[in-house]
């Protein structure tokens, strides 16, 4: 395996505000990768920098052994898909289509063909006569998408894609997307704010916040084992519970603070006394069907018929429960807690330990 | 009677107030005028008949005696010389003016304002400052022309039957240029710049870009500007009186000027309406162009 685009040591100035900081990152050919973090955390403006739409004020860049740095993106090779679509609005799908091919040279039977083809993968064969205007919202992001299979890049680059679509058809293309990532054998860098988007469609998945890459590693590991307590925060859905805890005075056990006086045991002891925070996912935490250590107030409840959503009174608990319970607001219920799921971080660094 | 004041107030009643004024400013000033107009070029205007409105009919005679006129044709071809030199010169340097401006750079939106300072300008004034610098003998572009080896002798601009007609498009050129300069602006800042990120991507290089989605997006306003451009060009006025009054000879003379002097120097009312009439068939025309193209939003 080699790398498809390697990115060193990026940084990227906009006036004094330094949007990415130090950025490298090695992607493997035929990966999907998700770019995801909050809003301002500079993953839309690493993949502008990859596609050459942002000129870098340091570090390099290679796409396919090929040094690009400064290469305006023409001559990159990479096809973008926006966040707005940008389809050529006086020009219909199959021009659309074949816009980069006629820019090529190609000629007008052998494009006509192509057109073809390419519509019949991702079911737009009876558009092609259409202006963008006439097509509904996933029907334009469909020829955004074929607008790049078309030229055979060598990376794709997908800037937010779906964020303008209703969330039934989000599902839906995102499933597309993947699948056709696998059929091409392509390889992807995906900008996400949505954690469920990058989680379910990609191989990799970069954590970013403030210009710097928090942490990298595959779907699941990063929801195992995140390595502060942002990571942990924004992976997973409802988002992971906080709470201060203390540690015993004997290391092996630890308390949680506000919840009585119930222990928790450590699997590996820490210091007497300390203070950690104790990251709980919400999916993880049960209510106890007998006698139980922890309890809380039942603030508000949410059925959805598969699961149910409940919080605590004070607000600091979150929980999910995918059996259907008969409860009500203000009942104390018993909590049930595995020691193996707690994730815990130091409350002055955020990291974990 | 306060029922009559509340249906004026609150019904329909206000609203058709406020339409009818500015229909009967737009009725009293513009179409009875016109109407006038077209009704002068059909019947004979003498001493006689000037205070009446309804004159003896002649038909086409008025139309046939125009074309007769032994300036007619110079008037028809300098017409055409000054329309289409005129606005091809406001309208590439205007779209050439536009898309350096567009680009970033410290001031661009600034220096852009500065040209408007054309725009606001009376074109007697505008005239009388072109009328300096193409002076003959002590004119500055006769300076200009002769330290940069391009003429070897002073060109009397406005007195040279072979240039006066272009001393005056010059003028025009520049009196129109921020007009343009400032609509085809408004239609460069309209197209998204995704569109033009994903047409690099694409592999398009600068001047690909501009012809493949540039003009393309500009289409209706290219088309509002070259009709506003044929109107306004039409009705230019000023410059004529304050350059060179038409002459030498007519050589410099355009069909609006033409038709104010039939009326108004030789008091040929009836000539001088007919001309304007010919002049309104052409405007209409280019109107009609402006309202489709305007029609024909293309926006994503």
């Amino acid at each position: 395996m080699t790398a498809q685009i390697e990115l060193r040591n990026i940084d990227k100035y906009y006036g004094s505000f330094r949007a990415l900081k130090g950025v490298s990152l090695a992607i493997e050919k035929g990966t999907f990768v998700a770019l995801v973090g909050p809003s301002g955390c500079g993953k839309s403006t690493l993949l502008r920098s990859i596609a050459g739409l942002e000129t870098i004020s340091s570090g390099e860049i290679t796409i396919a052994g090929q040094p690009m740095t400064g290469v305006p993106p023409r001559r990159r090779d990479v096809a973008m898909v926006f966040q707005s679509y940008a389809l050529y609005p006086h020009m219909t799908v199959e021009e659309n289509l074949t816009y980069s091919l006629r820019l090529h040279g190609v000629g007008k039977v052998e494009a006509r063909q192509k057109a073809g083809e390419v519509a019949a993968t991702i079911g737009l064969s009876q558009l092609l006569g259409r202006y963008p205007r006439q097509l509904s919202g996933g029907q334009r992001q469909r020829v955004a998408m074929g607008r790049a299979i078309i030229r055979n890049p060598k990376a794709f680059l997908f800037d937010e894609p779906l964020s303008n679509l209703d969330a039934a058809l989000r599902v839906q293309m995102r499933k597309e997307i993947r699948a056709l990532h696998d059929r091409l054998g392509a390889t992807s860098v995906y900008v996400t704010h949505d954690q469920i988007e990058a989680m379910t469609m990609a191989d990799w998945v970069v954590v970013m916040r403030d210009g710097i890459i928090e942490q990298q590693g595959r779907p699941l590991d990063l929801y195992d084992q995140p390595v502060n307590r942002f990571v942990a925060g924004f992976i997973g859905s409802p988002a992971m519970n906080f709470l201060p805890a203390t540690v015993t005075p004997d290391g092996k056990a630890m308390t949680l603070d506000g919840l009585g006086e119930g222990q928790i045991p450590l699997a590996v002891p820490a210091g007497p006394g300390r203070a950690v925070i104790a990251g709980m996912r919400p999916e993880h935490l049960r209510m106890a069907q007998g006698p139980a250590s922890f309890h809380l107030e039942v603030g508000t409840i949410e059925s959805t018929g598969s699961a149910t959503y409940l919080a605590s009174a004070d607000g600091a608990l979150q929980l999910v429960q995918s059996e259907r319970a008969e409860l009500k607001s203000g009942d104390r219920i018993g909590l049930e807690i595995d020691p193996a799921r707690i994730h815990l971080f130091d409350p002055e660094t955020s990291a974990r330990i | 009677m306060s029922r009559f004041f509340n249906a004026l107030r609150d019904g329909v009643g206000f609203d058709i107030l406020l339409v009818g004024a500015a229909l009967l400013f737009l009725l009293a000033l513009a179409g009875a005028p016109l109407l006038y107009n077209v009704l002068m070029s059909f019947q004979q205007v003498d001493m006689f008949t000037l205070g009446v409105l309804f004159r003896p009919f002649v038909g086409f005679d008025n139309y046939v005696a125009v074309v007769r006129q032994p300036e007619f044709w110079l008037v028809t071809r300098n017409t055409l010389i000054f329309v289409f030199g005129s606005m091809s010169g406001q309208f590439v340097l205007g779209f050439a003016l536009a898309l350096f401006f567009a680009q970033k750079f410290p001031g661009a939106a600034t220096i852009r304002g500065l040209f408007l300072v054309s725009w606001v300008m009376p074109g007697l004034v505008v005239g009388a400052i072109w009328s300096w610098i193409l002076a003959g003998d002590f004119g500055v572009l006769n300076v200009i022309l002769k330290n940069l080896g391009i003429i070897q002798a002073n060109v009397v601009w406005k007195s040279d039957p072979n240039f006066s007609i272009w001393a005056v498009i010059i003028a025009n050129i520049w009196l129109g240029l921020a007009f343009n300069m400032l609509l085809l602006s408004v239609g460069l800042a309209a197209i998204p710049r995704d569109l033009y990120e994903a047409a690099e991507l694409d592999g398009a290089n600068a001047f690909q870009r501009f012809w493949t989605i540039t003009l393309p997006m500009m289409r209706s306003t290219i088309g509002a500007v070259l009709s506003l451009g044929l109107i306004g060009t039409l009705q230019q006025f000023d410059l004529f009186p304050a350059l060179t009054e038409g002459g030498p000879a007519n050589t410099s003379n355009v069909a609006g000027y033409w038709s104010w002097q039939l009326s108004f120097q030789l008091y040929d009312f009836a000539k001088g309406a007919t001309v304007s009439v010919m002049m309104f068939v052409l405007v209409l025309f280019a109107s009609i162009i402006y309202v489709r193209s305007t029609r024909h939003e293309v926006r994503g």
